[in-house]
């Protein structure tokens, strides 16, 4: 029984709480993903690049002497507007398109392919650490954490809360909702929907690009890192109900679980395949999701 | 390519000047021309300068005390790149145009294995100071190849027997880097733990440059292990301990050991001091407490202004058996050669070391060294023929 106890508290808790980290990060990342889908029907292919571009940013305004504060404030800002121009120069022009669908699909897709190559060119392909701020190390009732991660689920959970907070407790938020519900409708009332495209598209890169800044001291920069984080968050926004923000964080915290939990007894490489097995699942069971999508609950 | 070759034909033109100047020196006394094919360029570079110090530096001081009974040594260098087919073309340039009595300085294991082979077809032969593979004096021996530095087999057994006699704790983990290298040095590890009485209670593979360590650290602890073995190098070894560092998980009850080549001069500052007590197996140390080791030292570091490794230690020590067994032989013919250094012993800066005349392997004693702050201490010896282990060479 004492033995059990402490393989509970030294080998499980651990775990679980390094499991919850991550799902955090990748909630941030697949929020962003389903938010535009949810509102714009746009699979944005390119997303895991700009938390790419989001790790190089960070990368850059640190050499530049932001420190990395400047830079995990600055950094959302720079991706965000990043993803302004792909809006305005690439998604907008196809909106009106009834195969929108696709070629946004298809848009996107290249453009991943153009930022991952010229993050190529600019930085080359070899690998940059970034230094985190803090190197101390947080002991409670005998586990261990680096003081870093922490930091890095409080911000990650703060920022999921100012989303939440946006979406479900200010005007933007219930527009955002409405046009996701039935964009004519909003439109005839005289609220300029293609802002309101804009400003989700803007919001969902910027979170990607914090995830960006959050994990690079841990998992460095280079240029396929948004590659292959973009795969876990597709899985996750497809377990979670495409376009549901409370499925897609649900549903990042039950896979990294999964991942995390299933990591004690089998080789973490095989326990993301398990990631997928439970992708599977679902789409077996339930092919849209655990939730429902945004504006249709 | 033009460095290399530049080098290579300044390297050639100063070694024939210096035939010259020798041989006008000593009489009509002929020179015994050694072969070093060795990387001169590449990331093995580093490696090929040490080889090619050591060997210059016995040389003089050979030379200077009058040679092997008058005649002198005279090095010709050739850039084996660490790639096998350029190091067979280059050894075979150096047996047929230059006329060598003997190779050496080959690091890559592959290229030993195939200079082996070459050097055979033209009789003579080849001894590396280098090569870890166990395959070189084991499996795949070579009559005409001798091997006077530690293999892999003889890092992980010296290694296993210090720490079974030294830690209490029976418990043993192992991670390595999920590629061949990284495979083969856990499954040796793993078969002397079992072989010397210690507990396997797992092992872990994570991906060649893995980042988050962090995921395996849930089977690690599960283990309850009181000695860790880890194959990682480079950056691999600085994010794993840093890591461990960080999730509290070193502590004094728990020993970390690993591969020579797991915590370098190169890597050990990036730490911080959380490699503190890692202990690996080596057949050099350079602070050895031996009036040799430190006339040694002393020269090189005279020499070269830098410390020697055990590439040039090893590489010195050949030269001196070299010696040795000329005289012993009365000349250069191979077969005489070969029977005169079959079971020889010699002193070395790294004490006296004896060819196993069963498969030509080097016996000789290896030290622990530990890690103690930003330095290596030497910490115990393994003897020689304790860490040797089996002889396996079945083909003469």
């Amino acid at each position: 029984m004492a033995d059990a106890l402490a393989y509970l508290h030294f080998v499980v808790v651990p775990q679980v709480i390094d499991g919850l980290i991550i799902g955090v990060t990748l909630a941030l990342v697949a929020l962003g993903l389903t938010m535009i889908f949810g509102l714009l029907h746009v699979i944005n292919l390119a997303h895991g690049e700009l938390y790419m571009l989001g790790g190089y940013a960070a990368l850059a305004l640190i050499g530049w002497g932001s420190g990395y504060w400047g830079a995990l404030v600055l950094v959302p800002l720079l991706v965000g507007l990043a993803g302004w121009g792909l809006e305005e120069l690439g998604i907008r022009p196809l909106m009106p398109r009834p195969d929108r669908a696709i070629v946004t699909l298809l848009l996107t897709f290249g453009v991943s392919l153009m930022l991952r190559d010229a993050a190529q060119i600019v930085w080359g392909t070899q690998t940059y650490s970034i230094e985190a701020p803090l190197t101390g190390v947080v002991e409670f009732g005998g586990v261990f954490l680096p003081t870093y991660r922490l930091l890095v689920l409080g911000v990650g959970v703060g920022a999921i809360a100012v989303t939440w907070w946006l979406l479900y407790r200010t005007r933007l938020g219930a527009v955002l909702r409405a046009t996701a519900a039935d964009p004519a409708m909003v439109a005839s009332l005289g609220i300029p929907v293609r802002w309101v495209y804009a400003f989700t598209f803007v919001f969902g890169c910027a979170l990607a690009g914090l995830a960006g800044v959050l994990l690079s001291p841990i998992y460095a920069v280079f240029p396929t890192m948004g590659h292959d984080f973009l795969i876990m968050a597709f899985a996750v926004v497809i377990v979670g109900g495409m376009g549901s923000l409370f499925g897609a964080v649900l549903a990042a915290l039950l896979l990294a679980q999964v991942h995390s939990i299933a990591s004690l007894w089998i080789p973490p490489v095989w326990a993301q395949t398990l990631v997928f097995v439970v992708m599977l699942l679902v789409l077996i069971v339930r092919p849209a999701g655990l939730f429902a999508r945004l504006g249709k609950a | 390519m033009s460095n290399s070759l530049k080098r290579k034909y300044f390297g050639t033109t100063a070694a024939f000047v210096g035939a010259l100047l020798a041989a006008t020196a000593a009489g009509a006394q002929e020179p015994i021309k050694i072969g070093v094919v060795t990387p001169l360029s590449g990331s093995y570079a580093p490696i090929g300068k040490q080889v090619r110090w050591g060997a210059e530096l016995a040389v003089k001081e050979i030379n200077a005390a009058g040679g092997v009974k008058g005649r002198k040594f005279e090095l010709l260098f050739e850039d084996e790149e660490a790639n096998p087919p350029v190091a067979v073309r280059r050894a075979e340039k150096l047996l047929q145009q230059d006329k060598v009595h003997l190779l050496t300085g080959t690091v890559n294991s592959g290229s030993t294995l195939a200079v082996g082979q070459v050097a055979q077809r033209n009789d003579r032969l080849l001894i590396t100071t280098v090569s870890y593979s166990p395959a070189i004096t084991g499996t795949q021996c070579n009559p005409n190849v001798f091997r006077v530095n530690a293999n892999a087999f003889m890092q992980s057994n010296a290694l296993v027997n210090w720490l079974v006699k030294n830690v209490s704790g029976k418990r043993y983990f192992f991670i390595g880097p999920d590629y061949e290298m990284g495979r083969s040095t856990i499954a040796a590890f793993r078969a002397d733990v079992k072989r010397l009485g210690g507990n396997d209670v797992g092992a872990v593979f994570p991906p060649l440059g893995a980042k988050d360590f962090s995921p395996y650290f849930g089977q690690l602890r599960a283990a309850r292990p009181d000695v860790i073995m880890t194959a990682t190098a480079g950056n691999d070894t600085v994010r794993l301990i840093t890591q461990m560092r960080d999730y509290g998980l070193l502590s004094d009850e728990l020993t970390m050991a690993g591969a020579s080549g797991a915590v370098t001069q190169e890597n050990i500052g990036a730490m911080n001091g959380a490699a503190d007590g890692f202990a690996a197996a080596a057949g050099y140390s350079v602070d050895l407490d031996t009036p040799a080791n430190k006339k040694f030292v002393a020269a090189f570091r005279a020499a070269y202004h830098a410390d020697p490794d055990l590439f040039a230690a090893d590489t010195y020590g050949l030269f001196y058996l070299l010696k040795q067994a000329i005289e012993k032989a009365g000349g250069t013919e191979t077969a005489k050669l070969r029977e005169a250094m079959r079971g020889m012993k010699w002193e070395t800066p790294q004490g006296t070391k004896q060819i196993r005349a069963g498969d030509h392997q080097a016996i000789m004693d290896m030290y622990i060294v530990r890690i103690d702050g930003d330095t290596f201490r030497t910490a115990g010896k393994v003897e020689g023929e304790i860490a040797i282990g089996p002889d396996k060479c079945e083909q003469f």
